[in-house]
């Protein structure tokens, strides 16, 4: 059953980009394109350029060559769109707290060019998993690009839980699925592209990044498609404090 | 095969912190309130340790050794205060969000002021906690991050300008300094 080309490959490589399709449709149909369009575009086209590398995999026609040419150009819309995703999430969350926007934005751009550089690096250094560099590049993309996606949802997830802020829903349930999808596939990638691992291995990681990215889509339908639970209320006017008084100390401390 | 492992561990630990705060939130929205108590702090002694003319005082009549010695405990007790009301700023910005989230129109602009001071002050004492932990290193030299951290408000100050502009609700925090 764990084989390459069995049901359950072809399943797990399909099924969750139906998923995200319908996905895609039913968020177009509601409106929250308006508020995700990045996201909007990640589901139609990324699940889009999935099918067709899965049609070239099983068209006799289509050469090897070919089939690693779609795959790399699949892989290069697919990672330019995670990246606006996030960049979309952050903005959203941003929106909500305009007294720490500006220190996040410039937390994240200088974050985003550290990674890229720290992941440049490390690709230089790689051993490579095979002499055809169609295929060894496309591996070595797959975990460049992980590493700097897997880096900034880490900061974001960091920078929320430090400041204490609250995520709204929709942008939660959409880092949550690519933090998991992001994290499985650095590691698996990371092994396969530096690790020289045998063809089962390599088997076994495809079903293992498969299954997760179900998974992942699953989680996405939920956060994006069930409505939140209503909470009773319990309004109460908030708390004498002076943290005017102590912005003002503090503030008053950096100046000297 | 190094830099497989080293990468691997990271992500494993990176998706347990992700998993962890996807739990944690959950917590959160179920429990509906802060398990933290705010803790009182003096803004008065607070004043006191960081007066640069209590600094000025001290370098005077003691000698370098001494006034380093004396110095790097006032730099403890500042650090031990900024972390106190950052810890209160945090407890603070929940109790905000939970009246946020609740939505009741008499009790909302109050909450959005509140999480907004909570959260200047949270950036104010990560900055301040940065500043003394560079003294800590060098007391002698005055503060060393000052004309960064300087340079980082003027900065804030010209987006809190901008904001204001754009949002008459939010605050010019920056015009608060004495």
């Amino acid at each position: 059953m764990l084989q390459a080309h069995s049901f359950l490959w072809s399943y797990l490589w399909v099924a969750p980009n139906v998923f995200l399709l319908i996905l895609g449709f039913l968020i177009w149909r509601r409106g929250l394109g308006r508020k995700m369009p990045a996201f909007l575009a990640f589901a139609v086209l990324s699940a889009t350029g999935d099918i067709a590398a899965f049609l070239a995999d099983v068209t006799p026609s289509v050469t090897a060559e070919n089939y690693w040419r779609i795959l790399w150009a699949g892989l290069l819309v697919e990672s330019l769109l995670k990246f606006l995703v996030i960049g979309e999430v952050f903005s959203r969350l941003l929106d909500q707290y305009p007294a720490i926007a500006r220190l996040g934005k410039l937390m994240v751009s200088g974050l985003g060019a550290m990674l890229v550089l720290l992941a440049a690096l490390i690709a230089a250094f790689a051993q490579g998993d095979s002499t055809k560099s169609l295929i060894s590049g496309a591996h070595l993309l797959e975990q460049t690009v992980f590493i700097i996606e897997s880096g900034l949802i880490l900061f974001l997830f960091s920078f929320v839980a430090y400041f204490h802020l609250w995520w709204d829903r929709v942008s939660f349930g959409v880092l949550l699925g690519l933090g998991i999808s992001s994290f499985e596939h650095l590691a698996t990638w990371a092994i396969i592209a530096n690790a020289s691992p045998s063809a089962n291995v390599r088997t076994l990681f495809a079903f293992l990044n498969m299954a997760t990215y179900h998974f992942c889509v699953f989680v996405w339908l939920y956060y994006l498609l069930v409505p939140q639970k209503v909470t009773a209320k319990s309004s109460f006017p908030p708390p004498d404090n002076n943290l005017a008084t102590w912005n003002r100390e503090l503030e008053r401390f950096l100046h000297q | 095969m190094i830099l497989a492992i080293v990468l691997s561990i990271a992500a494993a630990v990176g998706l347990v912190i992700v998993l962890g705060t996807a739990v944690s939130r959950n917590l959160q929205l179920s429990r509906h309130s802060s398990s933290g108590k705010i803790e009182a702090i003096d803004v008065e002694a607070f004043r006191n340790l960081v007066d640069p003319a209590e600094d000025d005082y001290l370098r005077r009549h003691l000698s370098p050794a001494a006034f380093r010695e004396v110095k790097r405990k006032r730099l403890r007790a500042t650090a031990d205060y900024v972390r106190v009301a950052a810890h209160n700023s945090a407890i603070l910005i929940m109790t905000g969000q939970v009246a946020l989230a609740e939505g009741d129109p008499t009790t909302v602009p109050a909450a959005r002021q509140l999480v907004d001071d909570g959260l200047l002050l949270r950036r104010n004492a990560t900055l301040a906690l940065f500043k003394i932990y560079i003294a800590l290193v060098w007391p002698s030299s005055g503060l060393a991050a000052s004309p960064v951290l300087q340079g980082y408000e003027r900065l804030n100050g010209s987006a809190m300008l901008l904001g204001r502009l754009q949002n008459p609700a939010v605050p010019v925090r920056i015009s608060m300094v004495l």
